[in-house]
């Protein structure tokens, strides 16, 4: 954030509110749609949305994940469940709304929107990331020289924390077996 | 599903009957949409049910527009998926992406040229050889240096002659550890997705081999039969 | 000093300009979302769920542009690439709801 004047401010914040305008409207469709193809369509939007969101607060890495994923993978693996089951017709676009369920989301919201009071704002210098800056600072000034590749986000994934790593492709590929399990086959076929 | 009724129909007679009958629909069917799928070739997976007939192994039909399109964006695609892949080191992306782009490619295939002959082009072999290859060539990298020595993953102990070890060993990572899981696994759900659940008719299941479903098939019918019933 | 930060006037520069536009895009977005939640049929929401793919490529590029991050244009990329497949899985799974896909 080097725009520290105040015009730039009001139209980071003018983007910033639209698309989060943009991604709560969708997800409230998404949870609220009585079709569930609907539904589906617009956790795509959703997706788009928050895709735009991380690319914005520089994220580059987490929105192009978002990207890949929700509109390649979820959407296609999604209808194609949706292929194997039946069909029920309403004429409502909304599904009525059940206010017990409504009530336990409301509460859980409220609570964890108490804690939004001391997140500090993007971009502060008050934020817990700078408190100790010679970690953070560490990281992007020395990853080209401990390890060769200029994407940090890369060189903390593969090599600070590879294990860590190594633990996620394990659990993908033990997601692929599960699959298998749940829909009694051998082959993926 | 206009043929369904039909297909039901013959399914709740005879069992024979109704697999003969259905199976002579199918390829009446099929005459009109020429040799996409091979299932003219095997009328004896036939079974004549509802939901296997049109739910589980879902028919094919062709889009001109659709399959030409794919023609020209699936190069450009799986091209941008292995940059992805191959250039996470430079620029956003890494294996995860660049597997899940390549994934998507052949779902773009699938749904431009038929699940069956894109599931006869990328046999189980290959979907199972990237999952397992992949998460093999992690750990091989991740545990040679132990077998060195050093810690795991500590790249730099990785014995490649020229190259810098800790650049190239997590450009190897990626590469053929995590983007050929993500994708394997990926295609995989896709194809058993698409499969759907434990169809007599649906290709190799677990079936008679596997103690959980012996005797659970009849079941299964069953509950399909009754659900073809109601409608 | 990048045509981004040139002066438009009033203390805006161009990169000011460009979120502008941006937003603008994001609005235009929302007022199709109507279109993709309403939709009486569903050919109308897979046009809906397209024209809001191109619009977060449009999106993304301009915020690539805006803030002087070129990389940006890779995530355009994915999403100019990927949507075709969402128009296309939907398109065909509308046609008897996956009874031909």
């Amino acid at each position: 954030m080097t725009g520290t004047v105040s015009p730039a401010v009001a139209q980071v914040t003018a983007i910033e509110a639209s698309l989060f305008v943009f991604v709560v409207l969708t997800a409230l469709a998404t949870a609220f749609a009585r079709d569930v193809l609907a539904a589906v369509i617009v956790f795509g939007a959703y997706s788009l949305g928050m895709a735009a969101l991380y690319t914005f607060y520089r994220a580059p890495d987490v929105a192009m994940t978002e990207a890949a994923i929700s509109a390649g993978v979820t959407t296609v693996l999604l209808l194609l469940t949706l292929a194997k089951t039946t069909r029920i017709d309403h004429e409502a676009v909304f599904e009525s709304v059940n206010y017990p369920a409504a009530g336990a989301a409301g509460l859980l919201f409220a609570g964890l929107a108490i804690t939004m009071v001391d997140v500090p704002a993007v971009g502060s210098p008050d934020a817990p990331v700078w408190s100790n800056p010679d970690v953070t600072q560490w990281y992007l000034a020395e990853t080209y020289a401990e390890t060769g590749v200029e994407n940090t986000v890369m060189a903390v994934l593969a090599a600070f924390r590879g294990f860590d790593t190594f633990g996620e492709a394990v659990v993908v590929f033990a997601a692929g077996i599960a699959a298998l399990i749940v829909l009694r086959r051998e082959v993926f076929a | 599903m206009s043929d369904a009724p039909d297909v039901d129909a013959g399914g709740r007679g005879d069992e024979s009957g109704g697999r003969d009958d259905a199976g002579g629909k199918r390829d009446a069917d099929d005459g009109g949409r020429d040799d996409d799928r091979s299932g003219s070739a095997d009328p004896p997976r036939r079974s004549g049910r509802l939901d296997s007939e049109t739910r589980q192994g879902t028919p094919y039909t062709e889009s001109q527009v659709i399959m030409s399109t794919v023609k020209v964006v699936s190069p450009f695609a799986f091209t941008y998926g292995l940059f992805v892949t191959f250039h996470g080191g430079g620029s956003p992306g890494g294996g995860f992406q660049g597997g899940a782009i390549m994934a998507a490619v052949v779902f773009m295939i699938a749904f431009a040229f038929g699940i069956e002959a894109t599931r006869q082009w990328l046999a189980n072999t290959v979907v199972v050889a990237l999952a397992v290859g992949g998460t093999l060539a992690f750990a091989a990298i991740g545990l040679l240096p132990v077998a060195l020595g050093g810690a795991f993953l500590q790249y730099d102990l990785l014995p490649l002659p020229i190259l810098d070890p800790v650049k190239y060993g997590m450009e190897a990572v990626e590469i053929i550890g995590i983007a050929a899981i993500v994708s394997g696994v990926l295609m995989g759900l896709f194809f058993v997705l698409a499969r759907g659940f434990n169809g007599e008719d649906s290709g190799p299941s677990i079936g008679e081999r596997d103690p959980f479903s012996d005797g659970e098939s009849p079941e299964d019918g069953d509950g399909v039969a009754t659900d073809g019933g109601e409608r | 000093m990048s045509v981004v930060d040139a002066t438009l006037g009033a203390g805006y520069t161009v990169g000011d300009f460009l979120l502008i536009v941006a937003a603008g895009f994001v609005v235009l977005a929302i007022g199709m979302l109507y279109r993709a939640v309403k939709g009486p049929t569903m050919q109308d929401r897979v046009l809906a769920v397209n024209v809001l793919g191109t619009n977060t490529v449009v999106i993304l590029a301009i915020l690539g542009a805006a803030l002087s991050e070129p990389t940006f244009l890779d995530i355009a990329l994915v999403y100019a690439l990927l949507n075709f497949l969402m128009a296309i899985a939907i398109s065909k799974f509308t046609v008897e709801r996956g009874g031909v896909l």
